[in-house]
């Protein structure tokens, strides 16, 4: 079982995103983007990481997207490979089309614009921000291969650190066929799981809380968080109790279990 | 009311509109056509009173660093040079920078006369071939814009008035 970790000019957090799929027992490898794109095909899964991908020129993801390397991607998830996109590799799948994935023509139908925090109804803040939200699984068990094995209604607390993860669409009816399809897959919400729309639960003014998506087939996964930089317990902040205790392991870890689930229950 | 138009672009090289230029030639296939592509800052900033040219010496010591860019101020209008089209993109969304941008004239440096800013990003494409202003068209909204934030017009020469395509 093996996983490429794509790499373009830009990226980070790939080597944690490989150690990741190693500690759950999957074979992995960074892929650099100009390897040739063919190569792609002898892996199981792909994990798209985030970062500043050619330093977000125009606007982040973007030119990331339009790499040979994205089309070989694309081709890989019409077999129903797994991708995750964390972040950067959320953004980049958007600008690819292959999130949300609805129409099947590449069509760019939403886009992850300027953070903008607003509480009372008032921008308070914009821009780039770090923090350790919590996120709720909205999604049916096994309906997407990065949460695979969780439960609908299980809560994560995993760090964000993005300028740019406000879900915005111009497109009428998509939000409401996210709902429906049951593609959305993470919301931010508070320490009981409640999906307030206002910062700083709302961490970023993304539509109806939304941190993360999947496409029709449940294959393909984006979301703003970083599961990587929550998988083991010494990565939780201070105020989390399973930091100090022995055989702890951190939330982030249960995506990255869920990729190697999906992979051996569809092989 | 009246507006100034500040047009900012670098003068030291501009690696953003270098791989602008690398991704539609390298990847996007408009190798024969495109020629260069430049890039420049648009700000519009509406003013209810005081003399324009001072105003837009004032507005220009905030909003360009003359150790890195250089600018050119106009008045109720805008105008390009000859030889490339020019695509402005802007948000349609709401563009908290520029709103940002009037609360520090407003509220921080005293320009109580401004009304409104409005930012955008013009970019110069440089195209040869029959019809520069359809690939100009075709390159914003398949590389420029994401139309669920962004919108574009394509613009005249002589005036921000003459809109040839657009995408709102």
């Amino acid at each position: 079982m093996k996983i490429a970790v794509m790499q373009f000019p830009g990226t980070n957090c790939e080597y944690e995103c490989l150690v990741s799929v190693k500690e759950v027992g999957m074979d992995g490898e960074i892929f650099r983007w100009n390897r040739p794109a063919a190569e792609l095909s002898v892996f199981d899964g792909f994990i798209v990481p985030g970062g500043w991908s050619y330093a977000d020129r125009i606007r982040a993801g973007v030119i990331a997207s339009k790499e040979p390397v994205m089309d070989a991607l694309r081709e890989e998830a019409a077999k129903g490979k797994p991708i995750l996109g964390i972040c950067n590799g959320f953004q980049i799948l958007v600008e690819s089309g292959l999130l949300p994935g609805t129409t099947c023509n590449g069509k760019v139908e939403m886009a992850l614009a300027q953070n903008v925090m607003i509480s009372n109804k008032r921008i308070v803040r914009r821009g780039y921000y770090v923090d350790w939200v919590n996120i709720k699984h909205d999604a049916a068990p096994r309906r997407c291969s990065g949460s695979f094995n969780l439960s609908k209604g299980e809560l994560l607390q995993i760090p964000i650190a993005h300028g740019e993860g406000n879900l915005v669409t111009m497109e009428k009816s998509l939000i409401q066929n996210l709902n429906d399809e049951g593609q959305v897959v993470f919301r931010y919400c508070d320490s009981n799981g409640r999906t307030t729309p206002e910062f700083p639960v709302n961490v970023n003014g993304s539509t109806e809380n939304i941190a993360g998506i999947c496409n029709p087939e449940g294959n393909v996964l984006g979301m703003m968080p970083h599961p990587e930089r929550a998988f083991f317990a010494w990565q939780l902040p201070p105020h989390d109790l399973r930091k100090h205790q022995k055989d702890a392991v951190g939330t982030g870890r249960r995506i990255f279990e869920s990729m190697k689930r999906y992979i051996e229950v569809t092989a | 009311m009246s507006r100034i138009n500040l047009r900012v672009w670098l003068i030291i090289p501009d690696a953003e509109a270098a791989t602008v230029k690398n991704t539609l030639i390298r990847r996007m296939g408009y190798g024969d056509t495109l020629a260069d592509v430049k890039k420049e800052r648009l700000f519009s900033i509406d003013v209810d009173s005081g003399n324009p040219q001072e105003l837009a010496k004032a507005f220009a010591k905030e909003l360009v660093n003359e150790n890195k860019e250089s600018y050119r101020a106009y008045f109720d209008g805008i105008k390009f040079e000859a030889g490339y089209v020019p695509v402005k993109v802007a948000l349609k969304i709401e563009d908290g920078e520029a709103i940002s941008i009037m609360y520090r004239l407003r509220n921080r440096l005293g320009f109580q006369n401004v009304r409104g800013v409005e930012k955008a990003t013009v970019w110069k494409l440089y195209l040869k071939g029959e019809n520069p202003e359809s690939a100009a068209k075709e390159i914003a909204e398949g590389l420029l814009i994401n139309p669920n934030k962004d919108s574009y017009e394509i613009l005249g020469k002589e005036s921000s008035v003459r809109v040839v395509a657009a995408m709102k």
